[in-house]
């Protein structure tokens, strides 16, 4: 960026993303330092490398410097430029490690992001694929990001080690995001999920279905779930299942849970019918905690209210996570942005663990970088 | 002899009228709008009655005299009479009992209400005691239960600033 803007200075591993998304977004270069520089194994890790790579790559004229152990890193932000783009996303860190910071990062393009992705689409770490396009797709919608070139597609499904899944992000850019007031969550209208199964036997999901059910169904009568059987090469290299579930209330607000099976060789098998019932369960925690925002997408919510346009946007979330909480702080060194923080403790309209009303005035960022037609 | 027959009836018929009326004004003195309703309904079945009967017996005593006819009307009447006024005993029997049911559902709804009214406005005048203290307790006691979230998050120096 034209404008140089004092580096911020962090040290430690820790929310490496977050501060390189929003050195991107701010344009202030970032330098971190001591990145394990106690471990025996010390330095930036692969999948790390990786995520930097992919910033390279949807951006135009960045400074990445890295020292000889890979212990400090420099990072001086470019332009977000987008176009299509393909990434082999490293197998330590599933798919959704880097699609978080390219939801981020997606509406402030110069040319809208078309992106393929290959590696792991489902692990126990991070959110997968199917609960990013369940939860954090509508979230942006919300913000007035939409279109027909949004969508999310997993063309092919890779569990861990082996990896071999491919998926498909394009999102539209914006000038402007528009602020959100989201209050009230409503209440559960419908529950989805999605059930997959690769490499072993197809009745896998119909256990985990049934397993899922039996706990569900004493709640809400609409309930699917859907059950994903990929083949051959669609189905990546490694055997393994899991279950998403997402829960719909009538105000559009979408909670979500999942749970994967222990990748192959590591860890105890897990029976397709406790993975069920835990993931059921969940389920149940994730509605407790409530909010008008799932938790794994918090985050993503107060960065697109900050960088909406001038004007009080609202939001109503359960307790925060610690990664949110960091955010927030993050938030402030970087945008000089304070949330107004109010506890909402659970009443009579209120359900559920206590929930925080989450207020901000955007900075008005606009997207520079997009061209004018 | 049809029509000689026709007024002596409604002569007796007026005879019963008013020995009914009589019968039930000394029977109910109480209850006087009731009972009357209730006497001109049963004067009007006993005519019926005793029109039915009368015609049976001069249906039967066609060719008999007038005197005889009317000595059966007359020794039939007062049973007729009897009966009837035996029903409206029972049935003024049956109505006090009504009434006095009603009475007592009446008297304890009026009770429970006013017990209602005293409780409610004496929880009204307790709850409206020192409303603007209680508020500021309240408030007080929510801001010292809650933790705040805006301190934890960013620290003490926001706090200083505010």
């Amino acid at each position: 960026m034209a404008t140089q803007a004092h580096s911020l200075s962090y040290a430690g591993c820790n929310f490496l993303r977050q501060r390189l998304v929003l050195s991107t977004l701010s344009g202030r270069p970032v330098k971190i330092r001591k990145i394990r520089a106690r471990d025996d194994n010390p330095g930036l890790r692969d999948f790390e490398a990786s995520f930097i790579r992919l910033l390279d790559k949807i951006t135009n004229g960045s400074r990445i410097e890295i020292n000889q152990t890979g212990t400090t890193l420099y990072y001086q932000p470019g332009l977000l430029y987008g176009g299509s783009v393909e990434h082999d996303c490293s197998v330590l860190r599933s798919i959704g490690y880097y699609l978080e910071s390219l939801l981020c990062l997606a509406p402030f393009m110069k040319h809208p992001l078309r992106i393929v992705l290959r590696g792991v689409t489902n692990d126990q770490v991070d959110p997968s694929v199917d609960v990013l396009r369940a939860t954090a797709l509508p979230l942006l919608k919300q913000f007035g990001i939409d279109g027909e070139s949004f969508e999310l597609k997993i063309v092919r499904r890779g569990m861990p080690p082996g990896g071999g899944g491919e998926v498909f992000f394009s999102c539209p850019v914006r000038k402007v995001l528009k602020p959100i007031q989201l209050t009230d969550p409503g209440k559960i209208k419908r529950i989805r999920g999605m059930a997959y199964s690769v490499r072993v036997s197809p009745q896998m999901a119909n256990r985990i279905v049934d397993s899922a059910r039996s706990i569900l169904n004493k709640f809400i009568p609409d309930i699917y779930i859907y059950t994903d059987h990929m083949k051959g090469v669609n189905s990546g290299k490694s055997p393994g299942f899991g279950l998403s579930l997402v829960a719909e209330t009538t105000n559009g607000t979408f909670l979500s849970a999942e749970l994967a099976s222990n990748p192959q060789g590591q860890g105890t098998a897990v029976l397709p019918e406790d993975l069920g019932r835990n993931c059921a369960r969940l389920l149940l925690e994730e509605i407790y905690r409530g909010g008008c925002v799932d938790s794994t997408n918090q985050s993503l919510a107060l960065l697109l209210m900050t960088l909406g346009q001038q004007d009080v946007s609202k939001v109503l979330l359960g307790p925060l996570s610690p990664y949110t909480i960091e955010f927030l702080r993050h938030l402030k060194s970087f945008f000089q942005i304070m949330f107004k923080i109010e506890t909402r403790p659970c009443g009579e309209e209120l359900k559920g663990g206590d929930k925080v009303l989450m207020t901000c005035v955007g900075i008005g960022f606009s997207n520079l970088s997009k061209t004018l037609k | 002899k049809a029509v000689g027959e026709g007024g002596k009836r409604a002569l007796l018929q007026n005879n019963g009228l008013s020995d009914g009326l009589n019968l039930e004004k000394s029977l109910t003195m109480k209850k006087a709008t009731l009972t009357t309703s209730d006497s001109g309904h049963c004067t009007a079945e006993e005519a019926f009655v005793s029109e039915d009967e009368s015609e049976e017996s001069s249906s039967l005593t066609t060719e008999e005299e007038d005197s005889e006819n009317e000595e059966v009307t007359r020794k039939k009447f007062p049973k007729s009479a009897q009966v009837v006024s035996g029903q409206k005993l029972g049935s003024e029997n049956l109505t006090d009992e009504i009434s006095d049911v009603e009475d007592l559902l009446k008297e304890e709804e009026d009770y429970k209400e006013e017990n209602n009214y005293s409780m409610e406005t004496s929880g009204a005048l307790k709850w409206k005691e020192d409303l603007s203290r209680k508020a500021a307790e309240a408030f007080l006691r929510q801001q010292q239960a809650t933790p705040n979230l805006r301190k934890l998050i960013y620290g003490t120096v926001t706090e200083d600033n505010e």
